[in-house]
């Protein structure tokens, strides 16, 4: 269950700032600033330029790290759910 | 960074091996706040959200000087607050500013060692991401 496909922009992340595990992200093209907890900023590097179903954005983060969670693919599409909600990703 | 491959705990909490650990969170939880251009009208609102402590389904246990949830009654730990903190109280306590009325001075610093602990998709999280915005 792949689900649907998503992209960010390339630059998504070109303007953050760490903070005490969060990433602070500010959006030129909305003029948001957005606060993220991880797995967020991991799934927008995923899909910066790059389009991707939930099953991609495992396989990319999981190429860079060891995943935790119950319910991954559940948890990746809320993710994704929840990103596209801010305007973080939009679909192709 | 070091590059040791083993397994390491500090306090339940993973650390980085050679591939760091990414916890995907549960599918309810939330980690994203969006905070819009129209915040200055808003900030008030930020300052009055609350940070329950602990959790209600935690009620009743008390908060150790680490900040972690521990059993009523445990030796050296806080008994929680009588009311949640609003958003300027955690942020008074976080910045060493004055200690709340009817908050325990002693148990300050272990109150605010739980807000630091907060994840999201616990109650108080998003007041508490709120508060690190930059103003």
């Amino acid at each position: 269950m792949a689900g649907s496909t998503y992209i960010a922009d390339a630059d998504v992340l070109a303007c953050t700032e760490l903070l005490e595990g969060l990433t602070i992200l500010f959006q030129a093209q909305s003029g948001r600033t957005h606060i993220l907890a991880p797995p967020a900023p991991e799934i927008l590097e995923a899909l910066a330029g790059r389009a991707g179903d939930a099953d991609a954005v495992l396989e990319r983060i999981g190429a860079r790290f060891e995943l935790d969670a119950e319910d991954a693919a559940g948890a990746i599409a809320a993710r994704l759910a929840e990103l596209e909600g801010a305007g973080l990703v939009h679909r192709p | 960074m070091s590059e040791r491959d083993e397994d390491q705990e500090t306090g339940g909490r993973a650390v980085p091996t050679r591939r760091a650990v990414l916890a995907l969170g549960a599918v309810a939880a939330s980690t994203v706040v969006t905070i819009r251009p129209a915040l200055a009208q808003t900030a008030g609102s930020v300052l009055h959200c609350q940070i329950p402590i602990p959790t209600a389904q935690q009620a009743g246990n008390y908060i150790a000087p680490d900040g972690q949830v521990v059993p009523a009654g445990t030796p050296g730990a806080f008994a929680p607050p009588p009311r949640p903190l609003t958003g300027e109280e955690a942020k008074a306590l976080i910045g060493h500013g004055p200690t709340p009325p009817g908050i325990d001075p002693d148990a300050g610093q272990a109150y605010v060692n739980y807000i630091r602990r907060l994840q999201a998709g616990m109650s108080g999280f998003t007041c508490y991401a709120s508060l690190q915005m930059p103003r």
